[in-house]
């Protein structure tokens, strides 16, 4: 199995190399044919120096004397379920608030983000979520004049 | 100068940023003071605001949050051992034992005088070091900034925790390449654009620092909690504030390390990449060596020199991390490097010519960070029992809270959802990267300096037509250049004494086993 030290600089390596595929894909204009340096230069330079950075840092890994490591970092499976819920929650807002307006997405928002970190008292739930909203949505539309979306579904 | 300083004392003590310095330091206090949550993310969340109230104003508020970031990491550092930034990391060694010998209200004391002692000291070496400095890069020219930049990139990297440079050097290159998406300023051609609309102007500064340090910071928070369990300032066994007064030997004790410690700190603030954290570890360090042997046992055990060293030295290296700032253009450290991002959002180039184009924003940043240092003395200092209820709050709401804002404040500035689903899609990039032991302030100062160092780049490369001879054409470009490369080739000795350690270990568990 790729050990965790691996992982990083494999990841990059991929990366780094998609980056170089793409970056000696980037079209010329006529008059920098014969230019020194054009807008395809750097980017070249980037992907091959980051790609020999990898292979170094790889190499650096292999080479070390390899020693069994405990396993105190090891992520614990309800905290990583917790951030999944809390990544898919922030996709659902982004998409909701235009649609649906600022009020409701944000108080929806934050009262299941409050739910999924494991908050079950009514009164944090409720009192930390709604009213927040509120009060921001005032702040910002009539107190400092910005615009915030009321919902293109009812608008 | 003179004219500078009164400039930006009357730009200072307009009311209306007067009332940004304290705003600025009740927040950064107030955000510092969380565990895991620093200055970066403190001034990201920060961003938002500073769009809408002019460049004079948004960098006062910003100094003041980074002030006050620092000092309320001094403040858990003390009261509950669970450094909110990692500059104060060595505020904890001596601190935390005060607290818990019953003097957790000298502690602050002595946090907050020597913090203010070694700001003042910072802001006058400032004063003096910005302008003459700025002067001298008044001849600089684009060659000059390309290897400058350089070094601050390499340097950035070489300081970095141990054993992390080729990381670092992955997350600088990573930023660079973020650098390059959208339109091409020189010739018009489309770079890594994917045909996305969105994608033209290229990635927003803005989401990216929200993203890896606000939603990254406060994500792992929730996928890797604290081990250690932070207790509530109520708590029964969290030591009780107690006194604030220190007495005459006290004072005389300290005075010679404060003193010592800010100019130390200062100085390695000024260097590109060092920075608070390692100013602060210096300063410690260097302390323990010069005490007499009875203080010396005192270390770490709750010594008032000990806790005075870092605290003094910190403030001094935020302050000296201005200065390239300022005047150069080049951020020294990933805190700077989000400064130097809103102010190129707002139109300002800093550099040499910042302090003749934009004087008023100049002063008024080094005038605001006095201005910073008396509202933490005077306003923070005797409120903190009242701050220190923040720890209390629950963690639940605090992520969320921080989700939210950060959220809503890239939205606030760009009015497209396109950005808020790329954020999330950084954050789960960074956050992955920050689980690998990433270190995130390479990127951001990568992504920063990525625009300027390719139009400097290329405006080199076209006055010495075409040719790379600009590197070595000049004694200033060749100087800052062969420094880079030492800088960069700095790591390697650690890297081979490192290796031949761990080589040692195992072969010595071996014949153990």
């Amino acid at each position: 199995m790729l050990n965790r030290e691996l992982l990083g600089p494999s990841l990059f390596l991929a990366l780094f190399t998609l980056y170089a595929i793409v970056a000696w894909q980037i079209p010329l204009l006529p008059f920098e044919e014969y230019e020194t340096f054009t807008s395809a230069t750097l980017p070249k330079v980037y992907a091959a120096f980051g790609i020999i950075v990898c292979l170094l840092s790889i190499g650096a890994t292999l080479l070390k004397p390899t020693e069994k490591t405990d396993s105190d970092d090891v992520l614990e499976k309800s905290n990583v379920l917790r951030t999944f819920g809390l990544l898919i929650l922030m996709v659902v807002y982004s998409a909701a608030l235009e649609p649906i307006g600022f009020l409701i997405s944000t108080s929806v928002f934050l009262l299941v983000g409050f739910f999924v970190m494991g908050e079950r008292r009514k009164k944090i739930l409720l009192l930390a979520s709604i009213p927040v909203a509120v009060v921001f949505w005032f702040l910002m539309t009539q107190v400092l004049g910005i615009y915030l979306v009321p919902g293109n579904l009812w608008s | 100068m003179f004219d500078g300083i009164m400039l930006g004392l009357s730009t200072v003590l307009d009311w209306n940023n007067l009332l940004y310095v304290i705003v600025g330091c009740f927040v950064g206090t107030f955000i510092g003071m969380l565990p895991g949550l620093g200055p970066i993310t403190a001034i990201a969340l920060m961003i938002p605001i500073t769009y809408s109230i002019g460049a004079d104003s948004g960098m006062i508020l910003m100094a003041g949050v980074y002030y006050g970031a620092i000092f309320g990491g001094s403040t858990s550092s003390i009261l509950i051992n669970a450094p909110g930034v990692a500059g104060t990391v060595a505020s904890s060694f001596d601190g935390y034992p005060l607290a818990k010998q019953g003097h957790a209200g000298k502690a602050l004391a002595i946090a907050a005088y020597s913090s203010f002692i070694g700001g003042t000291v910072g802001a006058i070496l400032l004063m003096v070091a910005a302008p003459l400095l700025a002067k001298v890069s008044l001849s600089f020219q684009s060659p000059d900034y390309v290897v400058l930049m350089f070094l601050g990139l390499t340097a950035i990297a070489a300081f970095s925790n141990k054993g992390q440079f080729l990381k670092a050097m992955m997350m600088t290159v990573f930023g660079l390449m973020l650098a390059t998406v959208g339109i091409d300023p020189s010739s018009g051609t489309e770079r890594f654009t994917f045909s996305q609309a969105d994608l033209l102007d290229g990635i927003s500064f803005l989401l990216v620092a929200m993203a890896t340090f606000a939603l990254a910071e406060a994500l792992i928070n929730v996928v890797r909690p604290e081990k250690k369990e932070i207790k509530s300032i109520n708590d029964s066994d969290t030591p009780q504030i107690g006194s604030t007064k220190l007495t005459k030997a006290e004072i005389k004790e300290m005075a010679p390390t404060v003193g010592r410690s800010s100019i130390l700190g200062f100085i390695i603030g000024v260097l590109p990449g060092a920075g608070a954290t390692i100013a602060s570890f210096m300063a410690y360090a260097t302390e323990r060596n010069l005490a007499p042997k009875a203080l010396k046992d005192k270390f770490g055990k709750g010594s008032l020199r000990g806790l005075a060293a870092p605290e003094s030295a910190n403030n001094a290296a935020c302050t000296g991390s201005f200065v390239p700032l300022l005047t150069l253009g080049i951020p020294g450290s990933g805190t700077t490097a989000i400064m130097l991002g809103a102010l190129i959002a707002y139109g300002i180039q800093p550099g040499p010519m910042l302090m003749q184009e934009n004087p008023s924003v100049f002063w008024s940043v080094i005038v605001s960070m006095y201005f910073g240092n008396i509202v933490l003395l005077i306003l923070n200092l005797p409120l903190i029992p009242y701050f220190a209820k923040v720890l209390a709050m629950p963690k639940s709401v605090l992520t969320i809270m921080i989700l939210f804002f950060s959220l809503i404040g890239v939205y606030l500035v760009s009015f497209n959802t396109f950005d808020l689903f790329m954020m999330v899609g950084f954050a789960v990039v960074a956050l992955v990267l920050r689980l690998l032991a990433f270190p995130m302030a390479p990127l951001l100062l990568g992504f920063i300096l990525g625009d300027m160092i390719e139009r400097n780049f290329r405006r080199s490369m076209m006055i010495s037509d075409g040719s790379l001879s600009f590197l070595w054409e000049r004694p200033l470009t060749l100087s800052i250049f062969v420094i880079s490369l030492l800088v960069l080739l700095f790591p390697l000795k650690d890297f081979i004494t490192q290796r031949r350690a761990d080589k040692a270990a195992v072969k010595a568990k071996q014949e153990h086993a």
